[in-house]
């Protein structure tokens, strides 16, 4: 229900409320898929890594539902305010999601191949790339949820240690790539993993930034910082 | 109310230096003091400042001020009740139709006086025209007619002038091509839609500088609704327009500007897209959302 209380047409705020339990569902199914990919890379599971390609298509239909119920509230009721901007930014956050899903099956599918060839020291680099984008990614989702502006607003520097992190990673294995060229289709998929891991931190981001869209109404996309703190 | 009438400079009076100073300083003070928000607007064709109004004891509006910026449309929203039509009436002079009622403040057009003790409210009603609900061409008059009808009250006698009067504001109305081979039928035997157009002829015949519209297309089916929208559009070229409507997108379709009324006060004024996006008042928020009452 909307902060500022019932509808007088109660079944706007049941399609409302229905609207953004599916994005949280879609959340959730998400960060497990990222979980399951890179626990199928760090256990060497298969399994696991199969699962999250099998997985992808229910995100991708609650993606379709999501944009289906959203435009169905528009037109049914024609929002405005924050339940426009809470429709619109329910929508994007599910294009997000579903991008976020995509890089957890990437990671799967490079997983799986690393799981086939020997194992190698490296792995370990991403151990806490990977905590930190999967910390990311749930405080976008936290904060589109409670509608936290500051949380999002802290993304933006967290994504960037992302890309530090991608970019320590690229170096360290391409170095390794010189004293064991038989190694290098491995070292790749590992350096091809990070770089999945780092759009994570992107699209988090871009979460966050649909979050401030709900909550403040304010579009912070390609700017240095739109609301500040109170 | 006590300033001197002054002329409408469009009419090409011109304004004493003190009237000049004194409208500087009312556009300078002119931001509206309840709740508004406001953007770079055009010069105001409307100035009101302290606008209280009562019918009989009970008081309808309290303490208005703003201003409507000329030749822009500005949409009034708010629950029934509320004022709205009220203060679109207080800007013509019309509730003075309503035994009782009297009125507090000021109300200036292009810097005028309204209700200056020697302004004369047939002329501010014509030049403030208005455009009711229900349309109410006179029944006993040809389309025609009805269209110049103002003009011969006016004492306009000149066929030629009438005719091209006529012409003029019927394709102005849109409304010229579907009835110019049947200018002598009745008013009255045209569809909804197009009698509400006669009645924006007729009001546009006299030439006013402001429109007011009272819920002008509540009655009319959605076709007949969108071709008096899309009129509005083409009308704020030439006219300021002040729209009162219950329909929330329409509003937010047609006008520059949106004015919220809650129980005879201004609540937030501002610019309609920012205002049916990010209400600055929580009451407006709760309104427009339908999180009311």
């Amino acid at each position: 229900m909307n902060e500022y209380g019932k509808h007088i047409q109660p079944s706007f705020d049941k399609a409302l409320d229905a609207l953004k339990e599916d994005v949280l569902l879609m959340a959730t199914l998400t960060e497990r898929s990222l979980n399951k990919a890179m626990n199928g890379l760090f256990k060497r599971d298969d399994d696991l890594c199969a699962a999250v390609i099998a997985d992808d298509q229910e995100i991708d239909q609650l993606e379709v539902g999501v944009d289906k119920d959203g435009i169905s509230i528009m037109l049914r009721f024609q929002p405005v305010a924050s339940d426009l901007r809470q429709v619109v930014s329910a929508m994007k956050v599910s294009g997000n999601l579903e991008r976020v899903a995509d890089q957890g099956v990437n990671i799967a599918r490079r997983a799986r191949k690393l799981n086939h060839a020997p194992s190698l020291d490296q792995l370990h680099l991403l151990e806490p790339m990977y905590w930190e984008a999967l910390t990311i990614f749930k405080d976008s989702v936290r904060a589109y949820s409670d509608g936290e502006v500051e949380l999002a607003l802290s993304l933006k520097g967290r994504d960037k240690k992302l890309d530090d992190f991608d970019r320590k990673v690229g170096e360290e294995i391409t170095a390794q790539m010189a004293k064991y060229p038989n190694r290098i289709t491995s070292y790749l998929n590992l350096i091809f993993i990070a770089r999945h891991l780092e759009r994570v931190g992107d699209h988090a981001k871009a979460i966050g930034e649909d979050a401030i869209y709900a909550a403040a109404a304010e579009d912070v996309r390609h700017q240095p910082r739109a609301v500040t703190s109170e | 109310m006590t300033e001197n009438p002054v002329q409408n400079p469009a009419q090409g009076a011109v304004q004493s230096p003190a009237q000049n100073q004194r409208d500087q300083r009312t556009a300078a003070a002119g931001a509206p003091a309840q709740g508004a928000v406001e953007e770079e607007t055009p010069p105001a064709a409307f100035q009101v400042e302290g606008l209280n109004m009562w019918y009989g004891k009970k008081q309808a509006l309290f303490d208005i001020t703003t201003s409507i910026p000329s030749k822009t449309i500005t949409a009034i929203i708010g629950p029934s009740g509320c004022g709205k039509s009220t203060f679109l009436r207080c800007l013509n002079r019309m509730h003075e139709l309503v035994p009782h009622s009297r009125t507090e403040g000021t109300v200036r057009l292009f810097g005028q006086d309204l209700y200056a003790r020697n302004t004369d409210a047939s002329i501010v009603r014509r030049r403030v025209g208005m455009v009711f609900q229900k349309s109410n061409p006179f029944p006993t008059m040809s389309i025609g007619e009805n269209v110049v009808v103002g003009l011969r009250l006016n004492g306009v006698r000149n066929r030629a002038l009438l005719n091209e009067r006529m012409e003029q504001a019927l394709r102005m109305a849109a409304l010229w091509d579907e009835v110019k081979n049947d200018l002598n039928r009745p008013g009255m035997s045209l569809s909804g839609g197009q009698q509400q157009r006669l009645c924006i002829a007729r009001a546009i015949a006299v030439e006013p500088e402001v429109l007011l519209m009272d819920e002008p297309a509540s009655a009319l089916d959605p076709i007949a609704t969108m071709k008096i929208e899309e009129l509005t559009q083409q009308l704020k070229a030439n006219y300021t327009i002040v729209i009162v409507t219950h329909n929330m997108q329409q509003a937010s379709r047609v006008s520059d500007k949106t004015m919220f009324f809650y129980m005879g006060k201004l609540i937030e004024y501002g610019e309609t897209k920012r205002l049916f996006f990010q209400p600055s008042e929580k009451k407006t928020e709760d309104y427009i959302t339908g999180r009311f009452g």
